[in-house]
Parts: C-alpha cells; sequence; structure tokens
C-alpha cells in the first residue's frame, strides 16, 4: 500500500489534517447522541488494489459488514466493519432491550454505520466545500470473489477507527473513492493548499 | 404546486420539530388514519398520534437532528412503524403494510428552525414477493435434502438387493457344491468303513502268525518279534482303530453340514406346505452357530417334531434374521435360547438372547426398514423389517421386549392354519 502515486506529500498530508478534524467532529457528534466517550485512531490514507482492499476489510475475525455508496461532487462507497464483541453494550446504548435478537443485531449494525459513516462524510464534504449523499446502507459479506470483480485496479482508501469506552467495541470505517472523485479531491486539496 | 405534488406522493411524508411536533403530515398519512385525528394534528406530540413504535422513532428522529444526517429503517429489521394496512399483491388479503423509513433533516422556513422529515415507503408488494421467494427457496432446500435421504436410502436399497442376489446365487452355488460334495463322501465313507473291517483282519493275521511261530520255530519267532518291532507294530496296532474311527467321525460331521447346506440352499418350494418347525429350527441354530461361535444355543420345542402349515421360505428368513440379530448381540459370552410352544390356536417362538440388549428409544425403530445401529457396511436394517412382512404374510405379529444390557426376548406369534383353510390365507398360491 502507498499513496505516492496518487498523492503528493502535501496533498496527503492536507487530506490527513482534513480527516483528523472531520473524524474528531464525527466522533464527538456519535458520543453526544450516545452519551459516551469515544475514542478514535489517527485516519489512514492509502492506495490500494482490490486484493489489499479485501485483507483490509476480512482481517478482522468475528465482524459484521456493511456498504453504502455515496454521489454527489466525489462519488464512491463506504464499508463498515463492526466487532460482534460489545455489540450488546452498545445496543443497551441505543435503548434496545436485552437480549437482542437477530433483527434488532442487523438494525443496531446498519444504524451504526449510517451515524458514523454519515457523520465522516459529511464533515470531510463540509471541510472540503464538497457537496455528497449517502444512501442507505446494507449489510454484506465479503468473499474475496467478489473483490476480485471490482472493475479498478487501484483506489484511494481512507480509514478510521472508533471504539467505544465502556466496552470492547470497535468499528472501523473505509471510504473508497473512484478515479473521477479522486482527481476532484486533488483538485480541491491543490486549492487549499493554495 | 409543490404543495399538491407532496401531497400527492405515493410516499409518506411527515415533518416534525425538534420537540417531535407534527408540523406536516401529506395525504399518504392522513388518509390512513382516523378521521378525528385528522383534522387537529398540528403540533401535537408525533408519538401521541403513533405511539405504536415511539421509542425507536424518537431515538432515530433525535439522532438526525443531532448528526444533522439521514437516518434509515428497513422493513426486514422493523416491519411496521406506523399501524397501516397494505394488500398483498400474492394472496389480495390485506396485512399490516411492511415499511422502509428515511428521516432527512431539513431546515424550516426561518432557516435556523431544525426539522426532521420522515419519509415512509410501502414495500409490501417487494416485501410479500421476498418473503415468499424464501418460503418457496426454503421449501425446496427441504423437498431437496428429503430427496438426498431418499437417493442414499435407494443406494443401500440397491446394495441390499445386490447382496440377496449375490446370497441366493451363493445358495445356489452351495447347493451344487453340496451335491458335489456328497458324492465322494459316499464312496470314502464306505471305503472307510471297509478299510477299518480290512485293518483289523490285517492285524489279526499278524498276531495269528507270531503265535504260531512262538510254538513252532523258537529262530523264525526270534526273527519276527525283530521285524515287528522295526516296524513299530505295537504302536500300529493301537493307533490303527481309532485313528479309522475318527477319521470315519469326521466324516460324518461333513455329511451333516453338507445336508442341512441342501437343506437350506435347495429351498425353492415356496408356497405353503407342512414344514417341520423343530427340525428347520435345529438346523438353523447348526448354521449360524458355525458363524456366531460366542453363544451357547438351545432349542426346546413343545410338542417335539412340532409341524406347521406354513411358507417355509419366509418362516426360516424371519427365524434366520431373528436369530442371527440374536447372536450378534452377544460379544463374548452367553446364551440364545429359542422357545416353540404350540396350542391349538396359535404357534410361539421366542428367540431369547442374554446380548446387549436394546434402548427404549431404539425399540420403537427396530421395525423400520434401515434402522440400525450397527457400524456402516455391517448392518443394512433391513432384518427385522424383512421378518416383519414374512410374519404379517402369515397373519402373525412380532413382539421384541428388552432389558438393556440383560438380554432381548423377541416373540414370533403365528395362528395355527390347517391344509384345507389353505385358500383362506394369505395370497393364492401361483400356478396351483
Ligand atoms: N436381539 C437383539 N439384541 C440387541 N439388539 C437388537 C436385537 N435385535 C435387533 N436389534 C437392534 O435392532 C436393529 C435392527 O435390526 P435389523 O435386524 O432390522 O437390522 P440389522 O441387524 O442392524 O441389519 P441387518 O439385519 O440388515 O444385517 C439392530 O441394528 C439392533 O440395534
Ligand atoms: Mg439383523
Amino acid at each position: 500500500m502507498s499513496t505516492e502515486s496518487v498523492l503528493t506529500a502535501d496533498q496527503r498530508d492536507a487530506l490527513q489534517e482534513l480527516m483528523n478534524i472531520s473524524m474528531g467532529q464525527a466522533a464527538n457528534s456519535l458520543a453526544h447522541l450516545i452519551e459516551t466517550k469515544i475514542g478514535i485512531s489517527i485516519p489512514k490514507i492509502a492506495s490500494v488494489t482490490p486484493e489489499q482492499l479485501f485483507s483490509m476489510i476480512s482481517e478482522q475475525a468475528d465482524a459484521y459488514y456493511t456498504r453504502q455508496s455515496f454521489l454527489g461532487d466525489i462519488q464512491g462507497e463506504v464499508m463498515s466493519v463492526v466487532s460482534q464483541q460489545g455489540l450488546c453494550e452498545v445496543g443497551a446504548l441505543l435503548e434496545y432491550d436485552a437480549p437482542l435478537s437477530q433483527t434488532d443485531i442487523q438494525e443496531i449494525i446498519l444504524e451504526l454505520s449510517n451515524i458514523l459513516a454519515g457523520a465522516c462524510l459529511a464533515g470531510l464534504s463540509a471541510q472540503l466545500a464538497l457537496g455528497t449523499n449517502l444512501n442507505m446502507p446494507t449489510l454484506f459479506s465479503p468473499r474475496k470473489a467478489n473483490f476480485e470483480e471490482f472493475q479498478w485496479s487501484n483506489s484511494l482508501v481512507m480509514e478510521v477507527q472508533f471504539d467505544i469506552e465502556i466496552s470492547s467495541f470497535s468499528m472501523r470505517v473505509v471510504f473508497c473513492l473512484d478515479d473521477a472523485s479522486l482527481d476532484r479531491l486533488t483538485q480541491t486539496l491543490d486549492e487549499l493548499l493554495g | 404546486m409543490f404543495d399538491q405534488l407532496v401531497a400527492k406522493l405515493p410516499v409518506g411524508i411527515c415533518v416534525v420539530d425538534e420537540q417531535y411536533r407534527l408540523q406536516y403530515l401529506n395525504a399518504f398519512f392522513l388518509d390512513r388514519m382516523r378521521p378525528d385525528q385528522r383534522h387537529n394534528y398540528l403540533q401535537q406530540p408525533l408519538i401521541s398520534i403513533f405511539p405504536e413504535q415511539a421509542k425507536f422513532l424518537t431515538r432515530r428522529i433525535k439522532s438526525v437532528f443531532v448528526l444533522q444526517h439521514p437516518s434509515f429503517s428497513y422493513w426486514e429489521q422493523r416491519a411496521h412503524i406506523f399501524p397501516f394496512k397494505s394488500s398483498r399483491p400474492i394472496t389480495g388479503e390485506e396485512t399490516q403494510m411492511y415499511q422502509n423509513m428515511e428521516i432527512v433533516p431539513i431546515s424550516g422556513p426561518s432557516s435556523e428552525q431544525k426539522l426532521a422529515c420522515i419519509i415512509l415507503q410501502d414495500v409490501t408488494a417487494q416485501a410479500s414477493y421476498l418473503m415468499a421467494q424464501q418460503e418457496l427457496a426454503s421449501a425446496l432446500k427441504q423437498e431437496h435434502t428429503a430427496q438426498r435421504k431418499l437417493i442414499k436410502k435407494l443406494d443401500s436399497a440397491q446394495s441390499q438387493l445386490i447382496q440377496a442376489e449375490k446370497m441366493a446365487s451363493t445358495g445356489q452355488l452351495a447347493a451344487g457344491i453340496a451335491h458335489e460334495i456328497n458324492n465322494p463322501i459316499g464312496f470314502v465313507t464306505a471305503n472307510l468303513a471297509t478299510l477299518k473291517d480290512y485293518s483289523e483282519q490285517l492285524l489279526n493275521l499278524c498276531d495269528a502268525l507270531a503265535d504260531k511261530l512262538q510254538v513252532t520255530s523258537p529262530s523264525l519267532a526270534q526273527f519276527s518279534a525283530q521285524t515287528m518291532d522295526t516296524y513299530h507294530y505295537e504302536l500300529l496296532k493301537e493307533d490303527i482303530s481309532p485313528l479309522v474311527d475318527e477319521s470315519c467321525e469326521g466324516l460324518n460331521r461333513v455329511r451333516d453340514i453338507v445336508e442341512n447346506l441342501k437343506q437350506f440352499a435347495l429351498e425353492e418350494s415356496t408356497g405353503w406346505q407342512l414344514f417341520n418347525l423343530h427340525e428347520t429350527t435345529q438346523q438353523l441354530v447348526k448354521l449360524v452357530g458355525a458363524q456366531y461361535k460366542a453363544p451357547v444355543y438351545k432349542v426346546s420345542c413343545n410338542p417335539p417334531n412340532l409341524q406347521i402349515f406354513c411358507e417355509p421360505a419366509s418362516i426360516k428368513q424371519a427365524l434366520t434374521n431373528i436369530l442371527i440379530n440374536a447372536a450378534q448381540s452377544i460379544k463374548c459370552k452367553g446364551f440364545v435360547k429359542i422357545d416353540i410352544r404350540a396350542t391349538a390356536q396359535r404357534v410361539s417362538i421366542k428367540v431369547i438372547d442374554s446380548g446387549v440388549g436394546i434402548s427404549a428409544e431404539n425399540i420403537k425403530k427396530i421395525f423400520d426398514p434401515f434402522f440400525t445401529t450397527k457400524p456402516e457396511g455391517m448392518g443394512q436394517g433391513l432384518g427385522l423389517s424383512v421378518a416383519y412382512t414374512a410374519i404379517e404374510k402369515h397373519k402373525g405379529k412380532i413382539i421384541a421386549n428388552s432389558n438393556p444390557g440383560r438380554g432381548t426376548v423377541v416373540e414370533i406369534l403365528v395362528p395355527v392354519v390347517h391344509p384345507e383353510q389353505r385358500h383362506e390365507c394369505a395370497e393364492p398360491l401361483g400356478g396351483s
């Protein structure tokens, strides 16, 4: 995984900074909503092949997956990897009654992905002054096969991990951009860099 | 114009303010509400009109206000949020409406006023198609597994048939061989009897000669004694007759076995006839005992030499299967007892063993075809079901009782049939 091919060092730094700010905002909104402290990792930015993306997504055992596309000035897909561990505590924070049923769990996963992906995307779009709209999330299970069928060979991904303090729960959000959006992004970054 | 458009949209539109009070409902909502609610809903709390999913709605709307980001809900996880009806296109019947919901943040006329807009979609058609499809898929899957099972059973039935076919031809072969062996056994037996005579005479001859020499010629007597010693005459004389006797006995045993084999293998006389149950059972025990040596066998019959009118082939088959099971149930030591009793009305054949027994759970299933507890390849689970059919043919029944760990009793009960009643019982005989 490297970023050299797609972003210059300056662009990369600028994006990193913007990500830090917007992810922080996302974490804050979520913390406010569920009234719990939330930790975030330093966002990672990389250029990956579909196989790399697959191993990135599926390296974690015991996880649920969702994906959600976004349209607008920049387009792409967000994948969320939600840990199975600690989901019950999160369910309680979201005011679900224990024990969680299968559909409760699905609903919680979808809602969490939507909240976090939405918050991240909103923050990033706001920072970059770009308009985007997130579509509804769906559950999926990554299989090597569907990744190998991807139409692109290289994509910029931004990854951030959220942890909820009171439980072992964690969640990763991975953004993938298509080529046109990447151009648009670098252009915007250049404008910001002056 | 936009007001009309929104009112007529085929999706539900509902707008609430930050206190969850209703600001707007379009026709989709209004048409489905009680008349008294329809006219003065403005500023009413959303959950006072739609209390069904109050907690969920409140939470989701709160999230939209806090995050300023849309929230989604799908029918798969939460089918009915608002208590509306819809018709299911498959069956046509009315059901609860299946709903997808999206809540989006919007701003009011004064742009700092935050509002949330609930967009409700009726996805009953989609949902019922999907559910029908899922039902179909699971029905198909069930059928598929049932078929797989059947195929497996067919496979094993086929191999059982092949086995039976083999057994039948083995039987034929055995009969042929038995016949072939019988001839040489006949003359070997006769010759051996003659040889026994001859050897006795030869010994007598030698003794007579030696006696005579003793008296007439001491020198020749000396020579003869020496020669007899050289050829171990005393030993020969002692050994020869038991040897011949043992051989005769051995031959008798061979003839017995061949006789039994012939009796069973040549059993082509299907159809109803008088049949000596006692004798057959004894033969059977010999045959089974030759293969299963662990148990001690015992046959009792009251009255002795009981004759019954039946279809011998199937009765023998049933008895064989039950006897083999009993023999197999004994791992190292024990007995198998066959107790035959007859009254004027019925015949009872009890096969009693001191083997491993059958658990209460299994005993219900032992007559089912293919039920077996024996390792793969050892039992087909057909023995008792074949026996059952055979006894059923005789309008009789089989009862099994078992004490796990102690032993099992399988009892065959058949009504006594007299030859003149033959046409009344079972199937008519082919050709007669
Ligand atoms: N006398 C017995 N003692 C203990 N178990 C018995 C006895 N008779 C029958 N069973 C049980 O009933 C099962 C079914 O018997 P059945 O004769 O129908 O089939 P099988 O002996 O397993 O196979 P097959 O007779 O086709 O070789 C046996 O597997 C065994 O568990
Ligand atoms: Mg058997």
